[in-house]
Formats: structure tokens, C-alpha cells, sequence
């Protein structure tokens, strides 16, 4: 005999997800893959306004599918409110995702929370995030006993992180004492403090002077050779560039490209860079050259002093009196016909132009 | 080996108490407002003869420790959300609870440093006659009560796992429940329909439990009596008793509370942001 059945999803994407558990059978923690997945989306309720109160939704992640190896150290690049860090706060079981699935070390990040949890590390950017009124071993010492880390361990691990990062001399030192990349290797050694066989970072080098921040590339460079295994989200592609195996680009909420960085790099690998440093150009001069036909992708800092303005185009020196035409009213000091770098390449895959 | 659950409890209790010691602020509420409560209370009481110069000293005391719970014990979710630590604790295996448990305790602890300050204050420089009848009985019900007013936190807690706007709802809370819970005055002097909200706290049994430590005739003034216990011993030990039950269905209903807030803040986003 065959019921009714009333179904009354709230949206297409509740309905996704039913179709995505019908369709698989769970799986416990055999998996090769040290994170897969699956159609992950995440959907907000948001209620506006005070009196009218309406409810809206947000689509804060459409669709992502990756999957991350053993050992591998996996960049996640987007623009702000793209989806990187709902991503990162699904796969590590802070979000429950509203459809899709996905395993972190072979288990299910819904249905084995706390496997999960005591499996990974999370390292999150910034200054905050720690106990500053506190010294660095109490810090250290309460996420051990947090993590179940036995008491016979734990000491000498805080020791070791520490000597690692180089805070051992000042590990009684309130952390409000701290300076900023001091507080970062903190974090790190936090994130590290149960050992952990895959370590979520997102955006560690956020706010960090290039010194420091080189000094936090080279610690992650570090954890990969000694066999973690690192999800990266950050702003800076050089930084991608540098250290990832495989980057993802994010927009919107999808994967719109994964590859490695090389293999990015070929996306725009038909155009060239026109690179301007300049004095005066204008919002309204950068919106113009993305009028041009010719232009797949513009980039402008106009903060500083020294403005500088990145174009890709096909047509590479061939752009240049249409560029001293719009900018006719602005001081250009220098003038570059470059080849694409990874950056060139998030560009045009956030700007939606490559075809 | 000390179980993972009594580690964590204890890990938060550790880490609140250090808070408390790194920040010289708590003099203020710990020996400034109980000094100038004491002086308030017993000016008000001063004609009144019998046990009332106690019933002043101990509400005080009451007061303090039961708004220090309530207020820390909702406050610790903000806390966590302040420093930018509460995602880093969400995210570790760690029951939240335990975690906020720990943390209460040691609020509470203050509470009663609180009190103990309002004894001392009261007996050392207004030379009132405590006479605790019975110092040990008295202590043992004070640490009792301490832990069941934690527990009632806790479920305070849970509110603000959900929402920030459930700081309105401890502050609105703080004084009906310490009128209610008979602190300051018995509570056979509140109206009948108070009752029922009375004897569902467990703070009530406790300071019952302290009363009768404290002054033995309190037995005779007691709910039991109606049931004919006034022995000042067994009436103790009943009010202990009941408030101990309370306290076990306080944690267990903060429990199944936590986890569903939990659950529904993991999927709405309200605990960490996305």
C-alpha cells in the first residue's frame, strides 16, 4: 500500500538534499581521500527588518565537489563571501551543511562529529582567537585537556610546539604581550596541539607583515613535509602559488576552477598583461576599460600613492594607445607588457571571462 | 587517571579562575558591593529582633553568589564570542557543556568568595552575632547550593547559545528568582501563589538547608513541618536532599537543552560565523 506523502521542502535545496541521501548509502571511514566533497551547499534563513520582520535566504554555498589526497596541501581561493570559510566551517563540523555530504578522514562530517573533530586542527587568521589575559601554556594546556590529549603527553607536546614556533622563551608571557606574529605561531601551535593528521587553515596570513607572514608560509611548508595534510584558504595567490598542490577558485558560492597552479596558469595563457604604475587614475577610468571589448579582466589598487593597474588582453601592446587614451587625464610612470601569473588567472575565473 | 568529562569541567574551571586573577576587577564585586550591601541590610534589620541580622547576612551573600552564577554563567558564551575563542571551542570534541559547566562552577565560587566576605564583614566589623550553629553542616550546604545554582546557570547558558538578547532575560531574571527562592526573606512571607515557582528552584532547598545549619529553631519555620519533621537535623538533610534532585534534572534538562541548541545553531549559523 502506498501512503500520501505530503513533501514540503522549503526550498530546492532541502529537496537536493533528500534526493542526495536517498541516493547514498552511508559510508563509515574506509576513503582514500583525506576530505571528499560531495554538492556541498549551505543556505541561511536571515530575517530583515524591525517591525515587517520578512525571512530571506542566503545562498552562502551553491555546489562544491573536491576532493583532497593524503599528504596534500589543498588551496580554497575566492573573493570575500565567496564560500571559502562556510566551506571550511562545514568540513570541520561547526556547520551542518543544508544539502550534500562530505568525509574528512573517512568519516562523515555529520554523522561522526566528534571523530572529526578529534582527528583535525583548525587554525583560523587574525589576532583573535586566544586567551590573551592568559600565558601561552595555559592556552595550550586547556585546548590539550579540551582535545583529550592524555596528561603524560601533553606537557611535553606544549614544549615541543612551542620550541617549534619559537615562543618557548616567552611561554609565561601574558599573550596579550604577544606581537601579532607571535600570536599567529600560537595559533598555529594551537591548531597542531592534538596532533593532528589534517589541519584546516583559513587565512593564517591575514593582517601579518611580509616577514612574518613568509615565516608562517615556511611553518606550513614545514607541516606538509612531515606528513599533514593542509586545507589553505587565503586572499593572496602568490601565497597559493607558492605553497598549494592544487588550488580551487570559488565565486559565488561553486568551484569554478581546480587544478594545479600551472595548470591555472593556462587559462590565461592566450593573454598578456598590461601592467601600469600611475598617479590619479580613477574608479571611473577602471570602469572604462572594462568597456572595452578587447579587455577580459581589469585589477586596479588605487589606495596608495603609487596606483598600480593590471589589464588582460589578448591584444598586448596592442592596447597601449586606447590605454593612453582613457587615461589621458592621469600620470603614468611605467608601462609593462607581462605574462599572466596565477593571480592574472583567479581574475578572469572570479570575473567570469574565461572562456 | 581523572575521567575526560571532570577534566574539561575542571580545564574551564582553571582557565575562568586565571581570568578572574589576571583582572583586578573583581575586588569590586567581591569585596567593595558586599561591604556596602552588608551595611544597607543591616541598617534595614537593625530594630528587628530573632535570626533576621542572618537572614541579612546570608541574603546577601545569596544575592551575590546567585547573581554572579546567572550573569557568568550566560556571560560565558559572550565571553568565548569576545575573545574570538568560541569557534575554536566549538570545534573542539569537547562537550560545550562541560565547558560552560566548568566555567560556572567557578563563577559560582566567586559567588560564594562573595558571601564568605559578607560573613566576615558582618561579624568582624558590624559585630553581628552569626552563632552558626552547626559550621560544618553549614559549609557542606553552602558548597551544595553552590553547585545547584550553577546548574540552574547552565540552563541560562543554553539561552545564549541561541541569541545575545538572552542577556535581557538574566538580568530580568536575577531578582525575581533570588525574592523567590526565599534569600533575603522567608517564604512564608510571599504570597501562596509564589510557592509552586519557590520549590521548584533548587536554591530554595539550599538556603533552607543553610538556614537550619545556621540556626536550628529555622526548622520549625520549614515546609516540613507540615508533614511533622521538625527535627533541625533530619530537615537538613531532607532539604539537601530534594535540592540535590532538582539539581540532577537542572543538569540533565541543560543537557538535552545544549544539545539541541547545538544542533539548531550549527545549522542556522547562530553560534560561529560563517
Amino acid at each position: 500500500m502506498i501512503g500520501k506523502t505530503r513533501l514540503n521542502f522549503r526550498s530546492v535545496y532541502e529537496l537536493r538534499y533528500a534526493v542526495t541521501r536517498l541516493n547514498q548509502q552511508p559510508r563509515e571511514t574506509s576513503s582514500d581521500k583525506a576530505i571528499v566533497a560531495e554538492h556541498l551547499c549551505k543556505v541561511f534563513n536571515v530575517t530583515k527588518g524591525t517591525v515587517r520582520r520578512k525571512k530571506t535566504q542566503v545562498v552562502a554555498v551553491k555546489d562544491v565537489s573536491f576532493e583532497v589526497e593524503y599528504g596534500e596541501l589543498f588551496g580554497l581561493v575566492g573573493p570575500n563571501g565567496a564560500g571559502k570559510t562556510t566551506t571550511i566551517k562545514m568540513l570541520t563540523t561547526m556547520l551542518i551543511p543544508t544539502s550534500g555530504r562530505a568525509t574528512v578522514l573517512g568519516y562523515d562530517v555529520q554523522k561522526n562529529v566528534t571523530k572529526v573533530r578529534e582527528r583535525i586542527g583548525i587554525v583560523l587568521g587574525g589576532e583573535r582567537g586566544l586567551y590573551t589575559r592568559v600565558n601561552a601554556l595555559d592556552n595550550l594546556r586547556y585546548f590539550a585537556d579540551l582535545y583529550g590529549v592524555s596528561v603524560d603527553v601533553r606537557d611535553k607536546r606544549i614544549k615541543e610546539l612551542l620550541q617549534f614556533m619559537g615562543l618557548w622563551e616567552r611561554a609565561r608571557d601574558r599573550v596579550e604581550t604577544y606581537s601579532k606574529g607571535m600570536k599567529q605561531r600560537l595559533h598555529l601551535a594551537r591548531g597542531l596541539i592534538n596532533d593532528p593528521q589534517l589541519v584546516f587553515m583559513d587565512e593564517p596570513t591575514i593582517g601579518l607583515d611580509p616577514e612574518i607572514a613568509k615565516e608562517t608560509r615556511r611553518m606550513i611548508r614545514e607541516l606538509v613535509e612531515k606528513g599533514k595534510t593542509v586545507l589553505l584558504t587565503t586572499h593572496y595567490m602568490f601565497e597559493a602559488d607558492e605553497l598549494c598542490k592544487r588550488v580551487a577558485i570559488i565565486r559565488n558560492g561553486e568551484i569554478v576552477a581546480l587544478d594545479t597552479p600551472s595548470g591555472l596558469k593556462k587559462y590565461v595563457m592566450d593573454t598578456s598583461v598590461v601592467e601600469i604604475e600611475g598617479f590619479g587614475i580613477t574608479e571611473k577610468e577602471v570602469g572604462r576599460f572594462k568597456e572595452v571589448p578587447e579587455v577580459l579582466a581589469v585589477s586596479a589598487d588605487l589606495s596608495e600613492n603609487k596606483q598600480v593597474l593590471k589589464i588582460q588582453t589578448p591584444k598586448g601592446s596592442e592596447i597601449i594607445s586606447e590605454v593612453q587614451e582613457i587615461l589621458k587625464n592621469s600620470r603614468i610612470y611605467d608601462l609593462k607588457i607581462k605574462e599572466p601569473t596565477l593571480e592574472d588567472a583567479y581574475l578572469r575565473l572570479v570575473e567570469g571571462s574565461v572562456k | 587517571m581523572m575521567p575526560q568529562i571532570l577534566r574539561v569541567i575542571y580545564s574551564a574551571f582553571r582557565l575562568a579562575m586565571l581570568h578572574w586573577i589576571a583582572d583586578p576587577q573583581w575586588v569590586i564585586p567581591n569585596v567593595i558591593a558586599p561591604f556596602v550591601f552588608t551595611f544597607v541590610a543591616l541598617t534595614l534589620f537593625k530594630e528587628a529582633s530573632g535570626p533576621f541580622g542572618l537572614y541579612a547576612v546570608l541574603g546577601g551573600g545569596m544575592m551575590g553568589m546567585w547573581g554572579n552564577t546567572l550573569y557568568s554563567s550566560g556571560f560565558a558564551i559572550e565571553f568565548e564570542k569576545w575573545q574570538g575563542t568560541l569557534e575554536e571551542v566549538v570545534a573542539a570534541p569537547s562537550n560545550l557543556l562541560h565547558v560552560i559547566a566548568g566555567r560556572s562552577i567557578s563563577n559560582a565560587l566567586f559567588g560564594l568568595s562573595n558571601m564568605v566576605a559578607i560573613l566576615l564583614i558582618a561579624s568582624l566589623v558590624f559585630r553581628v552575632p552569626l552563632g552558626i550553629a552547626n559550621p560544618i553542616l553549614f559549609a557542606l550546604s553552602m558548597v551544595l547550593t553552590l553547585l545547584s545554582v550553577s546548574a540552574l546557570g547552565l540552563i541560562f547558558a543554553s539561552s545564549f547559545v541561541l541569541t545575545r538578547s538572552a542577556q535581557v532575560l538574566t538580568n530580568g531574571l536575577e531578582f525575581p528568582i533570588y525574592v523567590v527562592s526565599g534569600s533575603m526573606f522567608p517564604i512564608a512571607l510571599l504570597p501562596f501563589w509564589v510557592h509552586p515557582a519557590s520549590y521548584i528552584l533548587g536554591p530554595t532547598w539550599g538556603i533552607e538547608a543553610i538556614r537550619t545549619a545556621a540556626d536550628q529553631t529555622n526548622a520549625s519555620l520549614s515546609l516540613w513541618q507540615y508533614v511533622g519533621v521538625t527535627d533541625a537535623f533530619l530537615t537538613f538533610w531532607l532539604n539537601v536532599g530534594v535540592m540535590l534532585l532538582i539539581t540532577l534534572g537542572y543538569v540533565a534538562l541543560a543537557a538535552f537543552l545544549f544539545k539541541k541548541v547545538e544542533t539548531k545553531s550549527r545549522r542556522d549559523g547562530t553560534l560561529v560565523q560563517a
